[in-house]
């Protein structure tokens, strides 16, 4: 980086990292490039092309200003975005192949676990407990994963599993509540607390039922076959 | 090179805070020409495509069906804008990610077809987009990292520096990788072997707009 446009108080130290970054992303993008080069399998490809992707983000992330972030985060996106549109375009192009609508599922089908069957529903009320108790994203993610829990034990179990099809409402919903929360600390300053918790229970129970949403997803890829 | 001197004179600019948008004649062309035939192609409808059999007089006709037509339309008017937007940007930063987009809503318009030797070589071309990711938005960061700004306004008052020629360099395969020109040009090639022009020219002239533009970006700015 240029020395004349890095501001006083950045220590030399710091700004000296840049060239090493640098280096460090291109070797990481040499390496992921070798192993494309070396393997043959395509979905194996596919992963290893997701390196290179990574070195990108080291290489942007190495010049550490919010412009740099700026461009992270668009750069993430772009890469998720075209992994999954290839690996679309690898299971339809293997599913044309085989000419056979195979179902792909992501699960096994037989999970035989003992944690299963001994008390699945009362490690899902502890997850989601502590995941309203935290709130916010991470909350979410826990409570999340406590649905999951509860619908794929009652699947193991061979129960019936309720259906509920107003979750995708409840997603939008809360973040609704999310927007709203966000407006207040605008608008509202003075009630920054109940911004904050409408903020954070929007996104719990927006992230809980996304995660939820997997679960009966997976249900419904089980019973198409 | 001083921007006075390429695409005509400066019409004006459009500041938009720290996005500073500047009209010159070349910038505005480009920008109708491509809007004009996103237009054209949202009013369209696709074409059957016709093979003649080997050995006899039969001709096998293949057409497309109306779910997919409606998605490779959608795909190909969000490519035709995302062009027209890379076009009419005064900004690095928008461009690579126009750049970026149009990558992969290429993959999109093709991605639903039935052949699988077109399908194999949108698999071949999507991996050699992501994997110019790395150039196209390392490129970005390093002229970044080299003048401390993206607004295409500001770098071209800025003189040169190694730093920057480089990161313009790479950026420059980034751009040939993402719009798959010519090094990269025998997997997307094989894309348009399919029914669905004039959906599907859309890939072929959002790469030839994006180049002209990134000539243009760069000669303003080394």
């Amino acid at each position: 980086m240029v020395a004349s446009i890095v501001p006083q108080f950045v220590p030399a130290f710091y700004s000296s990292m840049y060239t090493t970054a640098l280096y460090g992303g291109l070797i990481v993008a040499f390496i992921g490039l070798i192993g494309i080069a070396m393997e043959k399998r395509d979905i194996q490809v596919l992963i290893l092309t997701d390196i290179v992707g990574l070195a990108m983000l080291i290489v942007v992330a190495a010049v550490g200003t919010d412009l740099s972030e700026a461009l992270i985060l668009p750069g993430l996106v772009v890469e998720l975005a075209e992994i999954m549109a290839i690996s679309e375009i690898l299971i339809s192009r293997e599913m044309r192949k085989k000419d056979v609508h195979t179902s792909f599922a992501p699960m096994p089908l037989n999970i035989d676990m003992e944690i299963m069957t001994t008390a699945p529903n009362f490690i899902a009320l502890l997850l989601i407990g502590y995941g309203v108790f935290l709130s916010g994203f991470t909350g979410g993610a826990v409570a999340g994963g406590g649905i999951v829990i509860y619908v794929l034990s009652r699947k193991v179990r061979g129960l019936p599993i309720v259906v509920l099809d107003g979750v995708g409402a409840i997603s939008g919903i809360s973040w609704c509540l999310w927007i709203i929360g966000f407006l207040f600390f605008f608008i509202l300053p003075q009630y920054w607390l109940l911004s904050l918790f409408l903020a954070a229970l929007g996104l719990l129970l927006k992230v809980a039922s996304k995660i939820g949403l997997i679960g009966i997803l997976m249900r419904e890829e089980y019973g198409r076959k | 090179m001083l921007i006075e001197n390429l695409g005509g004179n400066v019409m004006g600019t459009i500041p938009l805070g720290d996005i500073v948008l500047y009209l010159n004649p070349l910038h505005i062309f480009l920008f109708v020409t491509i809007l004009v035939f996103t237009a054209l192609i949202a009013i369209s409808r696709t074409e059957t495509q016709v093979e003649s059999m080997f050995g006899s007089l039969d001709e096998n006709k293949v057409s497309v069906g109306k779910k997919e037509f409606k998605q490779r339309r959608f795909l190909s008017v969000i490519c035709g804008i995302a062009t027209a937007g890379a076009m009419i940007t005064g900004d690095l930063f928008n461009f690579t990610l126009f750049m970026a987009l149009i990558g992969i809503v290429n993959i999109g318009i093709v991605s639903a077809v039935k052949q699988v030797d077109v399908l194999n070589s949108a698999y071949q071309y999507g991996l050699i987009a992501m994997m110019c990711g790395l150039p196209l938005f390392g490129g970005a960061a390093m002229i970044l990292a080299a003048t401390g700004t993206l607004s295409l306004f500001e770098l071209a008052s800025i003189p040169a520096s190694p730093m920057m020629i480089f990161g313009a360099l790479v950026m420059l395969i980034g751009v040939c990788g993402e719009s798959g020109i010519a090094p990269f040009f025998a997997s997307k090639a094989e894309m348009f072997r399919t029914p669905g022009s004039p959906f599907i020219l859309i890939i072929h002239l959002s790469s030839l707009f994006i180049i002209v533009r990134f000539v243009e970006i760069l000669l303003t700015i080394l």
